[in-house]
């Protein structure tokens, strides 16, 4: 069995390194952890695309410790580093492809049928929001689910909040319509059933 | 114009306009009722997506990310193999020819402060020669509770409710204040309900060398499973919560102003950072 250090990276690995990683760094990040995945679930159309999103915005991180400003808000940062990286796949392929390609894998087979029919529903949303155009999905995942003020999304955006605005309300717009969409069809496949 | 209308909702809705804006949108919806509907449909659109992505944040953390948040994940680049130094004296001083005379202090240690838990997980007590003295002792001392932490689990999940002292009733306020009364502090009751953990007992252990309180929770959540979370006083530093294994079980312990709590379980790694988290919360303690 390998010796575990409880107050640092172990010897090996911080070896690996040009610099060890601070504990309270990495404590940080761990807290974020969470929103950044419920982050890029919003911005990615897998479970699994979305932590690997995660994790590639971790070790960025990590790497440009030293590029954190303390006293400024570590979420908005994390979420910038997300938000580029994003970007950068989105640039690196071709994204039409995967269009109508969502992956379920959020949903358990042996499921009670009313959590089934639920997640469902959620997942339907979730589907919406991965439809609409990268620059309104960001927009609404950073102020409609994460809550930061408009001024906050532009900072990291780099968009002036007048453009955070406008991409706001197209994003609120399209997905309403979208849903709506969704709810005729799926009752139209109700109707056929019966 | 429709397109600032809309934007003016949106804004509206978010909180995001001032004052006079304010009370023009506010005109404008008591002058008309379709602006008024479309104000409802775009907030229950907002809540829609709110919703949808809720319960995503209460989902366990992959233990990748956790890993690689820890740094434990990145590989070195060409760069940083070249550039590859011998490690720094803060963290590896040169080899000292007393080591050994360290390693067995700290071993002696361990052995009259393990007791019955030494060994019984076989733990690694093999440290780094360059290790300094003091640390060797600290990592001692936590292997040792870490462990007893470890058999007190087994030994509660192996005899079932057998050996809870007190047993979970109508009011656990009761069960908590009797087991209180044994202890340095008296301890709360985190509510694990949400994570579908419910609260069978509490037993009395020893944490640290002092009397501690092992609350036992169950759950039918075999990717949970049974947990115990162990509070006990404690007069060593602060230590940010972190994580061990000892066998098939995973502990995450954490020492904070007094108070030392370890979480044990089968649990997965991320079920067990949101369920410290949360009991961090409750407890004020990380």
């Amino acid at each position: 069995m390998s010796f575990r250090w409880n107050f640092g990276a172990a010897p090996e690995r911080a070896a690996s390194r040009v610099e060890p990683v601070s504990k309270r760094f990495s404590d940080q990040l761990i807290a974020v952890l969470p929103r950044l995945r419920r982050f890029a679930a919003g911005l990615t159309r897998s479970a699994s695309e979305a932590d690997d999103l995660v994790q590639a915005a971790c070790e960025r991180a990590l790497a440009r410790e030293h590029q954190f400003q303390e006293g400024t808000r570590f979420d908005s940062w994390m979420f910038r580093i997300v938000q580029t990286i994003w970007i950068d796949q989105l640039r690196a392929r071709d994204i039409r492809k995967e269009d109508g390609d969502v992956a379920e894998e959020r949903l358990g087979s042996d499921e009670p049928v009313r959590r089934v029919e639920a997640r469902l529903a959620l997942s339907e949303v979730r589907r919406a929001v991965t439809r609409l155009p990268p620059d309104q999905r960001l927009t609404l995942m950073l102020v409609t689910v994460e809550g930061l003020s408009y001024k906050q999304a532009a900072e990291i955006t780099g968009v002036p909040v007048g453009t955070i605005m406008s991409r706001l309300a197209r994003a609120r717009i399209a997905l309403q319509q979208l849903l709506e969409t969704g709810a005729v069809e799926r009752r139209s496949a109700r109707d056929a059933e019966a | 114009m429709q397109k600032h209308s809309d934007e003016a909702l949106v804004a509206y809705l978010d909180g995001e306009l001032d004052a006079d804006e304010r009370a023009h949108v506010e005109a404008w919806l008591d002058a008309d009722p379709a602006v008024r509907d479309r104000l409802l449909a775009l907030a229950e659109s907002a809540t829609l997506v709110r919703n949808a992505f809720a319960e995503l944040v209460t989902e366990a953390v992959p233990e990748q990310l956790i890993a690689a948040a820890r740094g434990e994940t990145m590989q070195p680049t060409e760069a940083e193999i070249v550039v590859l130094r011998p490690p720094r004296p803060s963290l590896a001083p040169p080899p000292s020819s007393r080591w050994y005379i360290q390693l067995a202090t700290a071993a002696g240690l361990f052995g009259l402060v393990v007791g019955g838990g030494l060994g019984y997980f076989g733990n690694s007590i093999l440290t780094p020669p360059h290790v300094p003295a003091e640390r060797q002792l600290q990592t001692a001392a936590i292997n040792s509770w870490l462990d007893n932490a470890a058999a007190d689990y087994k030994l509660m999940v192996s005899t079932g409710d057998a050996l809870v002292d007190v047993p979970a009733s109508g009011d656990n306020g009761d069960v908590i204040q009797k087991v209180s009364q044994s202890l340095p502090q008296p301890v709360r009751l985190p509510n694990l309900q949400p994570w579908g953990l419910s609260f069978k007992g509490a037993r009395l252990v020893v944490l640290e060398g002092r009397p501690a309180a092992q609350l036992v929770y169950n759950t039918d959540n075999k990717a949970i499973g049974p947990l115990a979370l162990i509070i006990g006083s404690t007069k060593q530093p602060d230590i940010a919560p972190t994580f061990e294994r000892r066998q098939d079980l995973n502990l995450l312990y954490w020492r904070h102003q007094g108070r030392a709590s370890v979480l044990v379980g089968q649990s997965e790694i991320g079920y067990l950072w949101g369920i410290a988290n949360d009991v961090a919360w409750q407890l004020d303690a990380i």
